[in-house]
């Protein structure tokens, strides 16, 4: 290992803490507080990762996280960036995207033959002759797509939690930190967030002075007071990955995506510095000015041979103070522009006996074959925007820092909506049209010097005041005269290789092209060139993209603008978007005796319901034996699911009669009736029994799936019918079995009821409420399966005790279980639809028989002009009952009734009838096919079309007499 | 994820209301001819401005009226619908006779 | 005959520091709503909050709770729950009963990071800060409905009642169980 400098330089390593790591295989001495790629850059190697389309050499560009080139496999994951790795955490990592080694990649002989391989050359090769797409696709599949995905790594516990807080600070650097400290002094909650493991964004290595003493002990003190402030919670290592509608913001912080609720935001996401567009400009070595000073301040790296400094701005001489402070040699700085800003720097770099070359530029970056990294730069004199003139100077150089603007971190704005524009004057965008309660401080929003990112910081944290009514407080003024950006830091070269976007191998040339071939607009040369599309999102390729695309569409960078930015920020792992699992799921208060009877669940909307009892392998015997037991003995199944509501009040009567489709004033107390709700626009959307227990109080049945529906529209509708009536849903508060078959009443009477259960004292359709087994219960005969029942509605906290007390009474008529398979069987013997399987969202009530349920005498009902139109005018189907002998090919529901080559209508429900032995179903017809006797053909699995019989519904027991014993 | 505010419960985010459709006044259904009637039933305004609409908390089930610009999504006011309709808005009862 | 908590199991989750969930399920509560509720519970003696989703302590034995301007809850943990049918006829003109003694499960969560535990299922704020005791919250966590109310158990400890459609009960039950599974450790 290369030394390290000495204190004080290494803000983030223990100089004593060695650890012991690899990359690709080989040692890599590293110290704690490493990442990757700062081990890997101290050890003197450069090259980190190849390209994705040349398989060109890559190191560090940012040494922030903000670049591609520092992609590398981990053993569980691909694609994470070097210099974001803890070395602690990641001692293994290797090289990925390589055929061979890192160092020899086999692939690399694509860039010689790269001009083969124009942009958009996927888009124009490969597809013709036509069918050729197949055989090139396995091909490129393979050399696509960087890294390996782990299939055998075991997923991590990932999850999810909110944090609230007064503002959100984005951003931790000299902006964010002076926010969130005049906020917190405000009386906000603050809650502070950086991607980065410590406070202090760009004063952790930047100078901002020739004399740096002052600035640094202005920032310890920001520092420490901000991390010591009761009203401040700081998030570091956390990324906040988007923007939504009322500062609602993700971030994600280690295995736990926080949903962070503020009530105003400051984004101080500063700017990313913008590279230099030369030939060869993506060698290892060549680096951001910040990279640089990253690594000398961050990790006391200080890379041997030589550094060459290309400024755009005053920035970058700051840069080559850092190195030359720190001991690197600094060969030359190379200004793009006539002279520095400050002349006191100008001065500065004299005093160190720096070579300095004004008006020029690195032209060609020459490369080290042995170590594959920068070896030195051509500098050439600029003649005029983008054309160079004469070789002025070689240097030979291991490194070459460079800094030719900034452009503003954008992201978050642009996602809350915010508008960017490109100053001229400035040579830089700015954003500007934030929604309400959404601030910009420090370099985002186009303030560079400290003093004005510091006041613009608390600016910020004023108006997020003011936002929230917590001050009067008005703004201090700022001023800003800092000019950061270089206008046209581009210099195309005959040999190409000068890159505008890093992750995509993309050249100026490619986006010109683009622009040629007649993608004008920016969104077009994104999607036709990938400009942007890489893991860092156009952080470097937006603004040089915007300039070449403004240039040759002869417009302004304003008008070419640049493409949309959306939400993540950053790539981010599905395993925080899924988090843990949340998904609701509702037990009956008698589960466990279902699980103790050897129920098979199946789902009913948020419900399980045991779907018959037995074993999985047996179920026809065992739902044929459940059908069984209720047309010959008895059943009992759980209808706890049932919804259930109750209308009380002494408008309740009127509101049933204006909600349902039947008259219900005349409703006597003690008796059911059916009750079907039709939506405005006539279609029929749920039933129930809807029984009358007083003068004033109705207790309405709805389906499972319904009930929350049917509330909803009761509740709206009495809002604005304004009837004396109170509405619950009491669906929880009731659980429900109903017993069934020829032997119910005697299990009825035989557990101990309170009620005559004579058919003459309680009949079909009575209702009644009385003790049973000593258990307070509503108790309603009804016939949904066909057969005497009873339906037993107890307080859910009875219910188990009810089971429990049916089950041992019943035992001596072997009273069986009775699940969802046998009793969709039963009621379709019985003919009985279930809305929202034998209807759907067009189905009205003629076309399912239920006409006599619509109460025309009445003055309204919901829909009940709808159901009028739809009544007068042609039926165009029919809900028959079909019959099919055993042999035939069973429908299954969903098959389609054909006639005359046209599709007709659909089955809806079909099964094979144990009690009738033979396939009974539910079909839509035509209205000339409903008639008993009529014939309809319905295609089966395979095209088979079979000729089914419409037969008279109810299928078994017609005149119902069974259900009314 | 936006904030709704609810007379009732204060504000709250937007996956806690459940979306009732625009208030919009009904013909009367015996005398509106059947294009009045289809026209309000399945069509509805579309034009930039505050719209009125029908919004519920979905926990408290607490129907109210949510005044929206449509087109910058801002929420101008939200109230009970008491404000909207009073007592007589009721539908007529029936004659007796007609019951079944 | 017996009641049996719609919650299977043990019914209590104790962890460091006093942090306990626990079910109260079979603890007594009863509700009333309607315009006259109001005056009826004020002329039953009960204390009642000046405005919706407040809860107060009414009495040596339980809390009153305020969902709306006509809907009551009286919580009382201590007692247990009525084995009679609920009534179902107004008490009183426009006022009637509810039956929350069956429809709602009830959950307690006692211990300091209580609300860092619920911001975990919940997206309203319930630090003490923002919901200090006396505050009730009708909303959603974890996906589904619930109340939520902070007010002091028998040993003066603040505490979050969880009111849940009892069919949810054992849902919500594991699913605060894992929230709370990093200070068990």
């Amino acid at each position: 290992m290369t030394e390290r400098l000495p204190l004080p330089y290494g803000s983030r390593i223990k100089r004593d803490a060695l650890v012991s790591a690899r990359f690709d295989g080989r040692e890599l001495p590293a110290l704690e507080g490493d990442t990757v790629a700062s081990a890997l850059v101290a050890s003197g190697q450069w090259v980190i990762s190849r390209s994705f389309k040349y398989h060109r050499p890559r190191g560090p560009l940012t040494m922030a996280g903000q670049d591609a080139n520092t992609l590398v496999q981990t053993p569980a994951a691909p694609n994470r960036l070097a210099d974001e790795l803890p070395i602690t955490d990641y001692p293994e990592t290797t090289a990925q995207n390589i055929s061979g080694t890192l160092m020899a990649d086999r692939n690399a002989i694509i860039d010689w033959f790269g001009r083969f391989l124009p942009v958009g050359f996927y888009y124009r090769a490969f597809y013709k002759p036509f069918g050729v797409w197949h055989w090139w696709e396995r091909m490129i599949r393979k050399a696509a797509g960087l890294g390996v995905a782990n299939l055998s790594a075991s997923p991590r516990y990932q999850d999810k939690q909110y944090l609230f807080c007064d503002v959100a600070v984005v951003g931790a650097g000299p902006a964010g930190l002076s926010a969130a400290l005049k906020a917190a002094e405000g009386g906000a909650s603050v809650l502070l967030i950086d991607e980065q493991s410590e406070l202090g964004g760009s004063l952790t290595y930047h100078r901002f002075a020739i004399d740096s003493s002052a600035v640094r002990s202005e920032a310890e003190t920001l520092i420490a007071n901000v991390a010591s402030h009761p009203r401040i919670k700081v998030l570091t290592h956390a990324l906040c990955n988007g923007w939504f509608t009322d500062h609602y913001l993700p971030v994600i912080h280690g295995d736990r995506l926080f949903k962070v609720r503020a009530k105003s935001c400051v984004l101080a996401t500063g700017s990313s510095e913008q590279h230099v567009v030369f030939r060869n400009n993506d060698l290892p070595g060549v680096v951001l000015c910040s990279a640089l000073e990253r690594l000398i301040n961050h990790y006391a790296v200080g890379p041997q041979g030589g550094l060459v400094v290309l400024a755009g701005n005053d920035q970058a001489w700051m840069t080559a103070l850092t190195a030359a402070e720190a001991g690197l040699s600094v060969a030359a700085v190379v200004d793009l522009r006539d002279a520095p800003d400050d002349a006191a720097l100008l001065a500065e770099a004299n005093a160190r006996g720096m070579t300095v070359h004004i008006g020029a530029t690195v032209y060609t970056a020459r490369r080290s074959a042995e170590s594959q990294s920068l070896s030195g730069v051509d500098i050439h004199r600029i003649d005029a925007q983008g054309e160079v003139g004469e070789l002025i100077a070689q240097h030979d150089c291991a490194v070459l820092a460079m800094s030719a603007g900034f452009m503003p971190a954008y992201q978050l704005a642009c996602q809350a909506g915010a508008k960017l524009d490109y100053d001229d004057d400035r040579a830089a965008f700015t954003l500007s049209g934030l929604p309400a309660g959404l601030l910009l401080a420090g370099s985002v929003n186009s303030t560079h010097s400290l003093d004005a990112v510091l006041a613009d910081g608390r600016n910020a944290a004023r108006a997020a005041l003011r936002s929230m009514g917590m001050t009067t407080d008005v703004d201090e003024s700022v001023t800003c005269a800092a000019q950061v950006n270089h206008p046209w830091p581009l210099f195309p070269h005959p040999k190409g290789r000068e890159f505008v976007d890093f992750d995509e191998d993309l050249q100026i040339k490619d986006i010109v092209n683009a622009t040629r071939l007649g993608y004008r607009d920016v969104q077009l040369v994104k999607r036709y060139s990938t400009v942007g599309m890489g893991p860092s999102q156009g952080r470097h390729a937006a603004l040089p993209t915007a300039r070449l695309v403004a240039k040759a569409t002869v417009r302004t960078v304003s008008e070419t603008g640049v493409t949309t930015a959306r939400p993540p920020v950053k790539p981010e792992a599905l395993g925080h978007i899924a988090g843990r699992r949340l998904h609701p799921h509702r037990h009956s208060a008698i589960a466990d005796r279902h699980d103790a009877a050897g129920a098979q669940w199946m789902p009913a909307g948020l419900w399980g319901r045991p779907a018959f009892y037995g074993e999985p392998d047996d179920k026809p015997r065992h739902v044929a034996e459940e059908v069984t037991a209720v047309r010959t003995g008895v059943g009992v199944i759980d209808v706890s699911t049932l919804g259930g509501i109750e209308l009380r009040g002494v408008d309740a009567a009127e509101f049933m009669n204006s909600f349902y489709t039947y008259g219900f004033l005349k409703q006597p107390v003690g008796r059911t009736r059916y009750a079907v709700v039709v939506s405005e626009q006539g279609v029929v959307i749920d039933d129930g029994v809807a029984a009358r227990l007083a003068e004033d109080h109705y207790y309405v049945t709805a389906t499972t799936g319904g009930v929350d529906r049917v509330y909803r529209e009761m509740l709206r509708w009495n809002a604005q019918w304004r009837l004396s009536v109170d509405i619950a849903n009491v669906t929880a508060a009731f659980s429900a079995i109903n017993i069934a078959g020829p032997d119910s009443r005697a299990v009825l009477q035989a557990l101990g009821c309170s009620i005559d259960l004579s058919a003459d004292a309680f009949p079909y359709l009575g209702f009644r409420v009385g003790d049973v087994a000593g258990i307070p219960a509503r108790l309603m005969r009804v016939g949904f399966v066909g057969e005497l029942g009873y339906e037993l509605h107890v307080p859910s906290l009875f219910a188990g005790a009810l089971w429990d007390a049916v089950m041992e009474a019943g035992a001596q008529w072997h009273i069986k279980p009775f699940g969802v398979e046998a009793q969709r069987l039963l009621r379709l013997e019985k003919g009985h639809i279930i809305v929202g399987q034998d209807t759907d969202g067009m189905t009205h009530p003629g076309e399912v028989g239920l006409d006599w349920a619509m109460n025309r005498t009445k003055h309204d009902f919901v829909g009940r002009r709808s159901v009028d139109i739809l009544a007068a005018s042609a039926p165009i189907r029919q809900l028959v009952g079909f019959s099919l002998d055993l042999e035939a090919p069973k429908p299954l529901e969903g098959h389609l009734v054909i006639k005359e080559g046209d599709i007709v209508g659909n089955v809806t429900s079909c099964e094979i009838s144990p009690t009738l032995n033979q396939i009974i179903g539910l079909a839509y017809a035509q209205p000339d096919d409903a008639n008993p006797g009529d014939l309809i053909a319905i295609r089966t699995e395979g095209g088979v079309l079979v000729q089914a019989r419409v037969e008279a519904l109810p299928f078994y027991d017609p005149d119902n007499a069974r259900q009314a014993l | 994820m936006k904030i709704l505010t609810c007379p009732l419960n204060g504000p709250r985010n937007i996956a806690e209301f459940t979306y009732g459709g625009q208030v919009k006044p009904m013909p009367n259904p015996t005398e509106a001819t059947d294009q009045e009637w289809a026209h309000y039933v399945f069509y509805g305004d579309n034009h930039i401005g505050v719209v009125r609409e029908w919004w519920m908390h979905t926990p408290s089930s607490y129907w109210f009226i949510v005044e929206r610009h449509n087109q910058t999504d801002e929420v101008i006011r939200t109230y009970d619908p008491a404000e909207l309709f009073d007592a007589g808005a009721a539908p007529a009862t029936e004659p007796v006779a007609a019951d079944t | 005959m017996s009641l049996r908590s719609p919650l299977a199991g043990s019914g209590v989750i104790e962890g460091p520091g006093g942090l306990r969930l626990n079910d109260l399920s079979l603890a007594r509560r009863e509700g009333v709503r309607g315009a006259g509720a109001r005056e009826w519970l004020m002329a039953q003696g009960h204390t009642l909050p000046d405005a919706p989703n407040q809860i107060v302590a009414s009495g040596v034995l339980g809390w009153v709770m305020s969902l709306s301007h006509h809907e009551f809850w009286l919580l009382q943990p201590d007692s247990e729950a009525s084995l009679s049918l609920p009534a179902s006829k107004a008490v009183a003109v426009g006022v009637w009963p509810l039956y929350c003694q069956h429809s709602h499960a009830w959950l307690q969560l006692a211990g300091e990071p209580r609300d860092e535990i619920m911001a975990k299922l919940c997206g309203v704020d319930l630090s003490e800060a923002a919901f200090p005791l006396g505050s009730v919250a009708q909303t959603q966590a974890a996906r589904v409905s619930v109340i939520i109310a902070a007010h002091q158990n028998q040993n003066g400890q603040p505490v979050f009642s969880i009111l849940v459609d009892q069919s949810l009960v054992r849902y919500l039950w594991e699913t605060i169980e894992d929230a709370m599974g990093e200070w068990l450790e």
